[in-house]
């Protein structure tokens, strides 16, 4: 059994072999032999006799410069940053030989590794076989992948979750946003307090195409009024099928009477246009009513439907195929 | 057949969610994406996409595959080994080669590291779940590999991701099936050809 003072003898070979990071110098601080791992991280400062603050810049124990300071310090762990222009940190281990007086430290790169790894271009070799440097670049190397998959699976989620939510906001037929959409729409825009204009859009004779014709027709009627609205509003607008033939159109920042009406008077031109469904001409009117934000003192989309409701009543009752625009006053 | 497949969280398999993945990128990338369709039209699937960081019934992995299998035309053991080669080949995949690269730095070495391969997996993912291996040199340069799964398709998984790393360190072997849950392995010659270039680091980016 080895006792705590007993003296073993090393060669210089197996020195290297089992700490290839060290630095053995003599009692005055100058280098006697550099494990091989250590000389590439030194590159040409890595010469016999070189000195040790010429080597390295001590970072802890702070105020320490040459090896005996360090030593003097008393400090178990102390931290160096090589001069050779490799920017890796060192972790270092230092004690005196007894009897010859020299002094032995032993390095390692820390959380440095990696940088240390790619910028030597080190390999299995550089380390001695009891190192955790390979695990801790499998490491590296497995977590960076797992994160990607991780990111990659967040995307996939985040798209299929845009999809569900443009499709539940999505009426089918016509392509047009749905009830759901357009009241969170004037939710959205009352709360905000923005001024805006409101149609509400409801097709005349549309009940007759669907009898004397069918369903097919009147679905192709339908799609059709989609189609016109898309292609009469701008982006920011929305246009929502609210129920069998019943519109609704957002106008965001158009309160200006005479704009609301011509847009209106657009639309219904468009739809009285005759279409054809399978050789048969279908043709449909539409009533619209309109009312703006700034007629209600406090805009709420309740009673905003309900004031488009009374002013698409007025166009039916007017004849239909035309658009009124209500104005309230005090409401 | 059951239609529904939505991938479970608390229940449900690490390993047929990795395979699942790993042969939907096989099939889509060298039979074409319509196929990989087709074959998830056939198996009744919802889906046409498997997560690999979810979980998925346990056996699902070998059901498909044997739908697969119908589709392409080619016997289900053949699709997995070409899975297993196909994930250490493809360029877009490098990480899994250099992950498994980093057990040796010969093909004896690597051959060795893979009774540690579940734990190095667990050091990324510790709650993955992944059949235990164990390597028993049966002789000069032989090898018996064994590990138990519930999947039929891991043995040959094993054996494609083999033949593809015997490849990258230029080793000539011949591995073959052994039992269900024991591969065999014979290094004809360690340095048949030149070994893949393997640098500890990845290039920074």
């Amino acid at each position: 059994m080895l006792r705590h003072d007993d003296r073993i003898v090393l060669d210089g070979a197996t020195l290297a072999q089992f700490m290839p990071m060290h630095l053995l110098l003599d009692g005055e601080g100058r280098a006697l032999s550099f494990g091989p791992t250590l000389a590439q991280v030194l590159q040409a400062n890595a010469v016999p006799g070189a000195r040790f603050e010429d080597l390295f810049e001590v970072r802890s124990p702070g105020g320490a410069v040459t090896v005996g300071q360090v030593l003097a310090r008393g400090a178990n762990r102390f931290r160096l940053l090589p001069r050779s222009g490799v920017r890796v940190g060192l972790r270092g281990l230092a004690r005196t030989l007894p009897g010859s007086g020299r002094i032995l430290l032993n390095l390692s790169f820390g959380m440095d590794l990696v940088a240390a790894v790619r910028d030597l271009a080190l390999t299995d070799a550089d380390f001695a076989a009891t190192e955790l440097a390979m695990e801790l670049l499998y490491m590296a190397e497995a977590n960076a992948a797992v994160t990607r998959e991780l990111r990659g699976l967040n995307l996939r989620l985040e798209g299929a979750r845009i999809a569900a939510e443009e499709e539940a906001m999505t009426d089918p037929l016509t392509g047009l946003r749905n009830r759901r959409a357009a009241d969170l729409v004037l939710e959205r825009l009352c709360a905000a307090r923005a001024g805006f204009g409101l149609l509400h859009m409801d097709l005349d004779y549309f009940k007759a195409v669907n009898d004397t014709l069918g369903h097919a027709a009147g679905d192709h009627v339908l799609s059709t009024v989609g189609r016109i609205l898309r292609e009469q509003l701008r982006a920011e607008d929305c246009a929502a099928r609210i129920g069998g033939d019943e519109f609704v159109v957002i106008l965001a920042g158009r309160t200006e009477p005479k704009m609301l009406q011509t847009i209106a008077d657009r639309i219904i031109a468009r739809i009285c246009q005759p279409m054809e469904f399978e050789g048969q001409v279908c043709t449909v009117s539409a009533s619209i009513g309109i009312v703006r934000s700034l007629d209600l003192a406090v805009p709420e989309p309740v009673q905003l439907l309900a004031a488009a409701d009374r002013a698409l009543y007025s166009a039916k009752h007017a004849g239909r195929g035309r658009a009124v625009l209500l104005v309230t006053r005090g409401e | 057949m059951r239609d529904n497949l939505a991938a479970e969280t608390d229940l449900g398999s690490d390993m047929d969610a990795l395979f699942l993945r790993s042969l939907q990128s096989y099939v889509s990338e060298i039979f074409g994406a319509g196929r990989w369709h087709a074959v998830c039209r056939h198996a009744g699937l919802t889906v046409d996409s498997f997560e690999p960081m979810l979980r998925y019934e346990r056996g699902t992995a070998d059901r498909i595959a044997l739908v697969a299998a119908e589709v392409l035309g080619r016997p289900v053991e053949a699709i997995w080994e070409d899975v297993g080669i196909h994930l250490v080949t493809n360029p877009e995949r490098e990480g899994i080669r250099r992950l498994l690269r980093f057990g040796g730095v010969t093909f004896a070495d690597f051959l060795y590291s893979l009774e540690e391969l579940p734990g190095r997996a667990r050091l990324a993912m510790p709650d993955l779940d992944l059949p235990d291996v164990t390597l028993d040199e049966v002789g000069e340069d032989r090898f018996d590999l064994h590990c138990q799964s519930y999947l039929r398709a891991t043995q040959r998984v094993l054996i494609g991701l083999l033949t593809a790393m015997a490849d990258d360190y230029g080793a000539l072997c011949l591995i073959e099936p052994k039992a269900d849950d024991c591969t065999s392995i014979l290094v004809l010659d360690r340095r048949h050809a030149t070994a893949r270039r393997f640098d500890l680091a990845l290039p920074k980016v």
